[in-house]
């Protein structure tokens, strides 16, 4: 005869590891499903699409085009400046390397609103910037930044290089030095070895912070919300209003799905894009 | 010609180094400026200071803020370790899909909580913070548990019993000694994770109970002022010594493995 408890101890595995499913189903597959499902039915209408025929707009477009363009660009400029910072701390550093990648990690543990606030020092009419560049007589009148795109692009640069920086550097450590000496004693030079071993092999952390950096910049909230304000919608700003504000939830859901379709899309065209140039360089 | 090139790439270094810290040391110096609303530099001051310990507005969203932050690190390491203690095979398979959170763009994630939130009429506060807080929590916490989990000898854990130790005795003495430096490090990340997050908070928080980043968003809304810079310069000093603390930490580990 078995007890009820031996039952339950013979089934521990299952009763310990329930509560992390759960919360996973719960509160991650559920909350998705209800994104979905609203998006497309109503309790008044049932099946309808005419949540997504509201997003048929112009301005939609150009508010889904413009962050499009702006994470595309930005993981883009994220990625070429990463990639020689990364180079440098990983072979040439050597005494500076602890420090440097103490440096790099410092970022991430800072508050992201403190990150964007602290450019206001530097970008506003009377900041840093002007400032400077009055006094070298670069400029004769202040130029403005602040509440404009440049500003978003600029505080998003900021803000997101560390996470383009951290993969590359975590690839570049499993770099095994040894295949560059072998390439240079097979016979070709530094800028051989740099494109058809290095840059090759390094390309997968490459990509991750590409994906990383992309996502996270598509659906940015706060940066364009401090440094533009309502005048200038983009994604993730976009979303809120609709689901905060103005209480849509149900075109909010729709535009919300739109959104992450066309950004998985995006993502769909840089992998292939990274294919390609893998097959290139080889 | 060729001497010059060699100093291109430090000096790209330095300047993007610079780049990345100008803005923070700028924000540190302007939180001892003795002037209100202004970029201009009006003398040295520490009474921003003094006002950020008084507020009481600032005590009560810290407070807020850490209780939600402790909360929800104390249930994904729970549950981490649950899950990874009871179903590691399993997870050396599935261990990705605690992965999806991060993944999915945090926005959707708020949205998503927002909505089911509504949708079954749960009222907003600290207890659908926290809730939500704890599944970002075990998108670090089950893998980090995990990996290290699998570096473990399972004849160690076969030895214990052997020995006569029951699975609980087995459990306190030898897998949790063993899990530990994970269990800090998942435990400091899902913390700050926790304590720094704002889109999630500004969706489920409800109006009753800010926390710090949002109260911190709010008076920047409202405009520039030197109170943000000191409590951002507080926060800064705290981070630094959580990296501190976090690299000594995986620094240790490594000696351990």
């Amino acid at each position: 005869m078995r007890t009820i408890k031996e039952a339950i101890v013979d089934r521990i595995d299952y009763f310990l590891s329930l509560p992390a499913f759960i919360w996973q189903v719960l509160f991650l597959w559920i909350p998705l499903t209800i994104i979905i499902v609203a998006s497309f039915y109503s309790r008044s209408a049932g099946l309808t699409f005419s949540f997504y025929r509201e997003l048929f707009t112009g301005a939609h477009a150009r508010i889904l085009m413009r962050s499009l363009v702006l994470a595309f660009c930005n993981a883009l400029a994220c990625l070429i400046v990463s990639y020689p910072i990364v180079y440098f701390i990983s072979f040439r550093a050597s005494r500076w390397k602890g420090l440097l990648v103490f440096l790099l990690t410092l970022p991430f543990w800072v508050n992201f609103l403190v990150h964007a606030y602290s450019w206001f020092f530097i970008l506003e009419r009377n900041g840093l910037l002007n400032k400077v560049l009055l006094s070298l007589h670069v400029i004769s009148d202040p130029i403005h930044i602040i509440n404009s795109l440049k500003a978003v692009a600029i505080v998003m640069f900021h803000a997101y290089l560390p996470y383009m920086i951290l993969p590359l550097y975590i690839i570049f450590e499993k770099f095994d030095l040894r295949l560059i000496e072998a390439s240079m004693d097979l016979g070709a030079n530094r800028r051989e070895t740099f494109w058809r071993v290095t840059f090759p092999l390094t390309l997968s952390g490459a990509k991750l912070g590409f994906f990383l950096v992309m996502g996270m910049s598509f659906g940015e909230y706060v940066i364009p919300q401090l440094m533009i304000g309502d005048k200038t919608f983009f994604v993730g700003t976009l979303i809120s209003e609709y689901f905060i504000l103005s209480r849509q939830f149900a075109v909010g859901s729709a535009f919300t799905c739109l959104s992450a379709l066309v950004l998985f899309v995006l993502t769909l065209f840089v992998f292939i894009g990274f294919r390609a140039l893998k097959k290139g360089v080889r | 010609m060729r001497r010059l090139r060699r100093f291109v790439l430090p000096s790209f270094v330095g300047a993007a180094y610079l780049f990345l810290y100008l803005p923070i040391i700028v924000l540190v110096i302007f939180s001892f400026n003795n002037a209100q609303g202004t970029y201009n530099w009006h003398g040295f001051t520490t009474k921003w200071y003094v006002a950020l310990f008084h507020s009481e507005e600032i005590l009560m969203v810290l407070k807020n803020s850490l209780i939600v932050a402790f909360c929800s690190t104390f249930l994904s390491l729970v549950l981490g370790v649950m899950v990874v203690y009871a179903f590691k095979e399993l997870l050396d398979r599935l261990a990705g899909l605690f992965y999806i959170p991060i993944l999915v763009p945090e926005i959707v994630l708020s949205v998503g909580f927002l909505y089911l939130f509504s949708f079954f009429n749960i009222p907003l506060g600290l207890p659908t913070l926290i809730v939500a807080h704890t599944l970002l929590g075990l998108a670090f916490s089950v893998p980090l548990i995990h990996a290290r989990f699998s570096e473990m000898d399972s004849n160690v854990i076969e030895a214990s019993m052997d020995l006569g130790a029951s699975g609980w005795q087995t459990f306190v003495r030898i897998v949790l000694p063993f899990l530990t430096p994970s269990l800090l490090s998942a435990g400091l990340l899902s913390w700050i994770i926790s304590f720094d997050d704002f889109l999630i908070s500004f969706f489920c928080a409800g109006s009753s109970s800010q926390t710090l980043p949002l109260y911190i968003y709010a008076m920047i809304r409202s405009g520039v002022s030197p109170v943000i810079n000191a409590l951002s310069t507080i926060m800064l000093v705290l981070s630094c010594l959580l990296v501190l603390i976090y690299s000594s930490i995986k620094f240790q580990s490594k000696d351990i493995v």
